[in-house]
């Protein structure tokens, strides 16, 4: 038996983690547990998978959710928006003033924290690139001017909509706009995807907003719309982005937004279509947001 | 804690002999964690059946034969150890190596579970025949065969069957 001496020793020798002491007797006093012990996977697992359920339903925005949701205090009084900074320069033919939007009393604050650092960063590099851009020459002195402002679109119990417009000034002016759709109970960003079921509702939106631009093109003369197959140069509209610019309103309408030139003459600015619900009913996730 | 008799001969065993269980545990899957998953199980398999514990005598006995079997379904269940039966053994052959006890030790860890754990209690943890066989649950003389048949291919016989002889 000498040769299996080593053997034996080795396994004499297998180390005793420390924790195996506390292990053992936490065990031993807690042994009534140890029947749930199987119940209490199966019960984690359920949970898991109630959380998994939770987050798909949070992010296909499913009304049980949002019902669920509901219970938390209205959020409305408890949100504002500020400036907490504005950037401004000021010479004989430069004007640029930008207002940075600061969202409080978000309960999310990691939601806010991002939503602002944007807000912030995002500011920032449009007065520094402005200034960059139109640095001082005497030699052509353009007027330019660049403004940022922003408002709260829409406020809901369920929804903050938050609209930046920038306004662009080089002899003429250019506006664009950019709307932060957020669900304040669920405390997420609703993108435009998100609210369908599939990509079908670019096809759908965009016909409808030909129908429109044509329908108001007959019924007024001082309007007209840029259409693809229209004989318009330069293409004209023919598809939405997929993340094309847009907005909720306070009576859960969907407001699709064309930047001034995109898809109309500059002399009628910001364009905007509301779409009939009733229009894109089949590809909508739910009736949460868009009713 | 004053929970009942049974309970408390069942705990105390179970801390004097903590450091054999767990390093019986750790024979099986050899890493801590598995180990100790292993003898937690077998705690709380033990005290919540501790009503079929018959003779008090024989509580390390059926308390291994708890740990062995928890052991058992652990490997079982888990795919990433090798389960192998005794006839696996066969082709592995281990004859002329310059290196005879890693493969002897080879060997023993390549031995079936249930002769492994066989060595192990016998050898390792200096448990009598008649013990190893209540915590089989098997005859003492299929457990003499068993272990005659290990020894032989630990090429151990000579010296191995004068022991177990004594018992």
């Amino acid at each position: 038996m000498e040769r299996l001496q080593p053997l034996i020793n080795e396994y004499k020798n297998i180390e005793i983690p420390e924790e195996v002491e506390f292990m053992v007797r936490k065990t031993i006093n807690e042994f009534e547990s140890c029947r749930n012990r199987e119940r209490k996977l199966i019960k984690f697992t359920a949970a898991v998978a109630a959380a998994v359920l939770l987050f798909v339903g949070a992010v296909n925005l499913s009304p049980v959710t949002a019902s669920a949701m509901s219970k938390i205090p209205v959020l409305k009084e408890l949100v504002r928006i500020v400036t907490i900074k504005e950037l401004a320069y000021q010479s004989d033919n430069r004007d640029v003033n930008i207002k940075v939007p600061q969202i409080e009393g978000l309960p999310d604050s990691q939601l806010e924290k991002s939503l602002n650092e944007k807000y912030l960063q995002r500011n920032t590099a449009l007065y520094e690139e402005f200034l960059a851009r139109t640095g001082e020459d005497e030699l052509s002195p353009m007027n330019l001017a660049l403004f940022t402002d922003y408002k709260v679109k829409t406020h809901t119990a369920d929804i903050l909509v938050v609209e930046e417009v920038k306004t662009e000034i080089a002899a003429s002016g250019a506006e664009s706009v950019r709307y932060d759709n957020i669900d304040l109970k669920n405390q997420i960003i609703i993108t435009l995807p998100s609210l369908f079921k599939d990509d079908s509702y670019i096809d759908v939106i965009s016909d409808n907003i030909k129908a429109q631009m044509q329908a108001k093109t007959n019924k007024s003369e001082g309007i007209m719309f840029f259409i693809a197959g229209d004989g318009t140069v330069g293409g004209g509209f023919d598809k939405i982005a997929p993340e094309q610019t847009f907005y909720i309103t306070a009576d859960s309408q969907l407001v699709i937004v064309f930047d001034e030139y995109a898809v109309a003459p500059g002399s009628m600015g910001i364009v905007e279509f509301t779409i009939p619900t009733a229009v894109i009913q089949g590809s909508l996730v739910s009736n949460t947001y868009i009713k | 804690m004053g929970r009942d008799a049974d309970y408390n001969a069942i705990t105390t065993l179970i801390l004097d002999n903590r450091d054999s269980i767990y390093r019986l545990a750790y024979s099986y899957v050899h890493n801590q964690a598995d180990a100790q998953d292993i003898v937690q199980e077998s705690i709380c398999k033990a005290l919540s059946s501790r009503r079929s514990l018959r003779q008090p005598a024989h509580a390390k006995a059926w308390f291994y034969r708890i740990v062995v079997n928890t052991a058992f379904d652990f490997i079982r269940k888990n795919k990433k150890y090798l389960y192998l039966e005794a006839d696996q053994l066969e082709s592995e052959s281990c004859a002329s190596d310059p290196y005879p006890d890693l493969d002897l030790q080879d060997t023993v860890n390549k031995l079936s579970t249930v002769n492994r754990t066989i060595i192990v209690l016998r050898f390792y943890e200096d448990l009598e025949l008649r013990e190893i066989a209540d915590i089989m649950d098997e005859n003492l003389s299929t457990v003499k065969t068993r272990l005659y048949s290990s020894l032989k291919k630990l090429r151990l016989e000579l010296d191995e069957t004068a022991k177990t002889q004594s018992d």
